[in-house]
């Protein structure tokens, strides 16, 4: 798979972004733009259960995204990563630190 | 059909240029001599190092880069190929990659930079920078899954 496909929708309260496909150096500019859209907006989740990557690019928007649910005051989560997802989290070494939860009632 | 446990070897020739990026990933997804964890590593830390060949190391001669995924062994290992007259610099004391740096956000551009490397490093055995007079060459090992 080579294209990215996000979909938003509002589902308990809160925006949920339904990500497919690989987020890279590639593909991450319609990831960003959405993501930051939504986190200035509300409580935002978004479900990487069906990203095939994952780049440094993609990371770095979710980590300014952590900083800035911080700011406004707005819930932030990463619901369900596949596998290559929470291996691309973890090979920061700072895996912890992000609000990976595995399903929306856990935020 | 590669069997476990024998040598098995594929080349790409990637164009250098961002959308290359897909291309070294379907390539990985193809690797039928990896497990699927073993592959994912390969994917996320040679996309980094693409991505880094891409922005930071052009011209590369007849924008060619060669990628070779090998399974040797008790090792995976993944070579870069290409000839970049910048690349000696790219790779030297004052290149990116040579610094033991820790991820910093870029507040101008709203950007966190040096994650790649900290990937690469935490996914692979051991990274390799070889410039060369005829070949420069990036080598990535990593270790099997048991």
């Amino acid at each position: 798979m080579t294209q990215l496909d996000i979909t938003v929708h509002n589902e308990h309260h809160r925006l949920l972004l339904s990500i497919s496909g690989p987020i890279n150096s590639y593909t991450f500019t319609d990831f960003q733009e959405k993501v930051y859209k939504a986190i200035a907006q509300a409580d935002t989740a978004i479900d990487m259960e069906h990203v095939t990557a994952l780049s440094s690019a993609g990371l770095g928007v979710i980590m300014t995204a952590m900083e800035d649910a911080e700011t406004t005051g707005h819930g932030f989560a990463i619901v369900n990563p596949s596998e290559i997802a929470r291996l691309a989290i973890d090979s920061t070494g700072f895996g912890d630190r992000f609000p990976v939860v595995k399903t929306l009632k856990q935020v | 059909m590669c069997r476990r446990g024998r040598r098995a070897e594929r080349t790409v020739v990637l164009e250098a240029r961002a959308a290359s990026v897909l291309r070294f990933e379907d390539f990985i997804d193809r690797l039928d001599f990896l497990t699927p964890r073993e592959r994912y590593c390969l994917k996320l830390a040679g996309s980094e190092i693409l991505d880094n060949l891409v922005k930071h190391a052009s011209p590369i001669y007849r924008s060619r880069i060669y990628a070779r995924a090998t399974r040797r062994g008790a090792s995976i290992l993944l070579g870069f190929f290409f000839r970049s007259p910048s690349f000696a610099a790219f790779a030297g004391d004052g290149g990116p990659w040579s610094a033991v740096a820790k991820p910093l956000f870029d507040p101008a551009h709203r950007r966190w930079r040096g994650i790649g490397l900290v990937m690469c490093r935490n996914l692979a055995r051991r990274v390799d920078f070889r410039p060369g007079e005829r070949m420069d060459r990036i080598f990535l090992e990593f270790e099997r899954e048991k």
